[in-house]
């Protein structure tokens, strides 16, 4: 690769927005022949809608798009794959109960020979797709069922379909890689490397990753988002991690720290973890939350964190370690027990596990400890209500209407009543937080945190997954730092409130 | 695919761990990919054995031959249910179907009711029938996004009622040909015509799922019908044609029991569909979709089957067999769905 290679992709001004929120603003880029690009920045800092218009999934609002010097406009993910754009998601899009060269072929059914008449001629579909493998030197059976590949063999997979684009039209491929070693193990992660050194040969690649080193080594130039647009685009030799922080981190003037008590929380612990590991998920994680003591877990996508607390909660399995609720060690943990044993647990997929959105606002919020406002068998209806309306009040959702369904609600009003539903259970213990904010508006994340806070004070202990570190730094008494699903630094924010957002991106990646 | 918070990922990461530690000879890599049906032919194994030593004339010729004469029917209308389900759908349609073919190819054929006798075109006529409640099925379903389990239960109704107007009040319509009312139970090879009949179905519904792209697109249809979608297959088009030879196939059943039988009857598709929709879970389709085989279950056919006759000639009380039999049935689905059950997991 020259610099005088010739541009395959070139953005210009290329803008996008929802709503009000502008998911990125003017970004102006060029990829060269057989150039490793790669792409960080922060979540929610308009990557994934980047990607998502080079993939064709969404079309700028402005701007425009050339490849190799022709301007093109992608009306759906076709046109992006007919113009040699082939885009391997972090969640894999490959058909598990078909084989290697079935899905290396879908994106071409039944344009090209290998069917004819309806009919699947195998030998010439397997023919094909090792010819594709062989280009990027990867060794498949392409008779495998995809299902039975590792992880890593399924990405190959993946790649080897983008890559297959190429084929009937005479273009140069451009690869995007989507944190392709998020889930990945060490040696797996060296073969995806290796495989990146190989296409270079003849495609070009966009690599996003939030693992910085992985990035300095692999690519030939970076490319740092921030809030919506590329502040920087310098070649890895230029630069340092530090200076990948300093351009991904928008320092903000002042967190807001409030003044913290710097006594130890004395109560017992509510929630202990001690070793809990699930393969391929986390790690040996421990640590406990105490009475009045918020925990935040930190972490890249892939650190696991999710998938722990959703253990805790019951609604993952664990392979080794324990679970000690209230000093005792529990085994056949299930939502159902740690509901009773007063874990209450607020989903990042609000709308999937979070809420019955049909179901009015007030038996929304009596779904979790509906015998409150029971007697035996039957709702007090009035008594529903009321309770309803005084945490609708309390919470100031808007509309502040019980009976409307709460499918109607903005999002951010929807949150809070996932969190009434839960905060008014007597035995509330502890509150596991999963992206509480996501999605929701200035104002709507202020009302949630001091409700939070308020049920913090009153006893209960909690466990957050926040959505940047600054939330993390707002409300959390530790934060506990993953990585690649093991515990990587722990902070007493109690203790020493000097630590920067830098430190701790430089735990994470 | 509606499954929760990096659900779907997860799993699949659990299953590249799984195939990072399985390992060995070409024989472990057979019994590994062909544990399902391995596990239908040794249970299969054993009942016969069972059987054997129960009652003696269990292993007889004469009961063989009964057995095959008797598995024909479902075997036929099984590869249909198993092209519907290996999609992610249901076609409950199969007793109307069977009624309303039946009784348009008796009463075209030579019988003793109507001198409506058309020869060799009661079978188109019969068939296309089948053919047609198919595909008002499937695009009913695939166009208006209606679920299959509540067309196909509307079009059952409709192919029962068609079956019952034909029949009317009036007398029996019994086949007067006598090469057609042997045909099905005449031996060719030493085995019974019909179960040739069904043999050559259960060949052709194996290459279509293997050689076709059809067969394959069900299949990615059953995986993830968003991805087909994007990939660009006809997913309509396949859920359609998947529907109406469905339809055709059971319109062919219908025939065959009918001749069987010897007469016309709205009910000549009784209980088939509680044959053969628990006989495709048993060979391992997943009523979820992109599993399962023909193969697989036409061999869940012969062993449910077998179940019931060898219930019989071991002199199980005639009071308590369908209680056994549907003790025997809820053991072994369970025993087949162990492996797929996940803590969060939704069945409906």
């Amino acid at each position: 690769m020259t610099i005088t290679s010739p541009t395959v992709l070139k953005l210009s001004t290329i803008s996008r927005s929802f709503g009000a929120v502008k998911a990125i603003e003017s970004v102006s880029l060029e990829i060269r022949r057989g150039e490793v690009v790669g792409l960080v920045g922060e979540n929610g800092a308009g990557k994934s809608t980047l990607l998502k218009i080079l993939a064709g999934i969404e079309q700028p609002d402005q701007g425009t798009i050339e490849i190799n010097g022709k301007l093109v406009k992608f009306r759906g993910p076709q046109d992006a794959l007919d113009a040699g754009i082939g885009v391997v998601h972090q969640e894999q899009s490959l058909f598990t109960n078909l084989t290697v060269a079935e899905n290396i072929d879908t994106h071409n059914a039944g344009r090209t020979g290998a069917s004819r008449y309806g009919f699947q001629d195998w030998a010439r579909l397997n023919r094909e797709a090792t010819v594709v493998l062989d280009k990027i030197g990867v060794t498949l059976d392409p008779k495998a069922r995809v299902g039975d590949l590792t992880f890593v063999d399924r990405q190959m997979v993946e790649i080897a379909r983008a890559v297959r684009v190429d084929d009937t039209a005479n273009i140069t491929p451009l690869i995007i890689l989507d944190e392709p070693t998020a889930v990945l193990e060490q040696a797996e992660t060296a073969v995806l490397e290796r495989e990146i050194r190989k296409l270079r040969e003849f495609a070009s690649v966009i690599f996003v990753s939030h693992r910085l080193d992985e990035i300095l080594r692999i690519c030939d130039r970076v490319l740092v988002m921030r809030s919506g647009k590329l502040v920087s685009d310098r070649r890895t030799g230029d630069i340092t991690k530090q200076d990948l922080f300093d351009a991904m981190v928008d320092e903000p003037a002042h967190i807001e720290t409030q003044p913290r008590s710097t006594a130890p929380f004395t109560g017992k612990a509510v929630v202990e973890v001690r070793a809990l590991t699930r393969k391929g998920a986390y790690n040996d994680v421990s640590f406990a939350v105490r009475p009045g003591q918020i925990v935040a877990l930190v972490g890249a996508s892939g650190s696991g964190r999710e998938a722990l607390v959703r253990t805790i909660f019951g609604a993952e399995t664990h392979t080794a370690g324990s679970i000690i609720i209230a000093g005792q060690p529990v085994s056949g943990w299930s939502i159902r027990r740690a509901v009773q044993a007063g874990l209450a647990y607020a989903p990042a997929e609000r709308k999937v596990e979070g809420m019955i959105g049909g179901f009015s606002a007030a038996r929304n919020i009596a779904l979790v400890d509906p015998g409150k406002v029971a007697t035996g068998p039957f709702l007090r209806l009035r008594r529903l209500s009321q309770m309803a309306q005084s945490w609708m009040t309390k919470l100031d959702v808007r509309p502040n209407d019980i009976s409307r369904p709460l499918a109607q609600f903005s999002g951010g009003n929807q949150q809070k009543v996932v969190l009434a539903k839960w905060l008014h259970t007597a035995g509330l213990k502890v509150l596991l937080l999963d992206h509480p904010l996501r999605g929701l508006d200035v104002g709507a994340a202020r009302t949630l945190n001091i409700q939070i806070k308020q049920a913090v004070e009153n006893g209960a202990a909690a466990i957050l997954i926040p959505d940047t570190i600054e939330e993390a730094l707002e409300m959390a008494d530790d934060i506990i730092v993953m990585r690649d699903g093991r515990v990587s630094a722990r902070h007493d924010l109690r203790q020493n409130s000097h630590i920067t957002l830098h430190d701790i991106v430089a735990e994470m990646v | 695919m509606g499954s929760a918070i990096g659900g779907n990922h997860d799993k699949n990461n659990r299953a590249g761990h799984a195939a990072l530690s399985a390992s060995g000879g070409p024989l472990q890599h057979f019994i590994k990919t062909h544990k399902a049906p391995l596990s239908l032919i040794l249970a299969m194994a054993v009942l016969f054995v069972i059987f054997g030593f129960l009652n003696p004339r269990f292993a007889s010729v004469l009961n063989l031959q009964n057995v095959l004469f008797q598995i024909s029917v479902p075997l036929i209308i099984v590869v249909g249910t198993t092209m519907v389900i290996q999609m992610g759908s249901i076609d409950l349609s199969v007793q109307g179907v069977m009624a309303a073919s039946g009784m348009a190819w008796i009463l075209l054929s030579p019988n003793t009711r109507l001198e409506s006798d058309i020869g060799i075109w009661a079978w188109p006529v019969a068939l296309g029938i089948g053919l047609g409640i198919g595909l008002v099925t499937g695009v009913m379903y695939a166009k208006l996004r209606v679920p299959s389990f509540v067309v196909s239960l509307g079009t059952l109704y409709v192919g029962l009622g068609i079956g019952i107007l034909l029949y009317g009040n009036e007398l029996l319509p019994t086949l007067t040909n006598d090469v057609l009312a042997r045909w099905p139970t005449r031996l060719t090879l030493g085995l019974p015509n019909s179960f040739w009949l069904a043999a050559a179905i259960i060949l052709a519904g194996v290459l279509v799922a293997r050689y076709t792209r059809l067969g394959r697109g069900l299949l990615a249809i059953g995986n993830n019908e968003s991805i087909a979608r994007h990939s660009g297959l006809p997913v309509n088009r396949y859920k359609i044609a998947a529907f109406a030879i469905a339809g055709a196939l059971s319109g062919l059943a219908g025939i065959l029991a009918t001749m069987q039988l010897g007469s016309g009857s709205p009910d000549i598709g009784l209980g088939q569909l509680f044959t053969v929709i628990p006989a495709a879970v048993i060979g391992g389709t997943a009523l979820s979709g992109g599993e399962g085989g023909v193969m697989r279950s036409a061999l869940g056919v012969v062993l449910l089957i077998v179940l019931n006759n060898g219930l019989v000639l071991a002199g199980v009380d005639p009071d308590y067999q369908s209680a056994v039999f549907g003790s025997i049935l809820i053991v072994t689905i369970v025993a087949v769905a162990w492996p797929q059950r996940g803590r969060l997991k939704v069945a409906k």
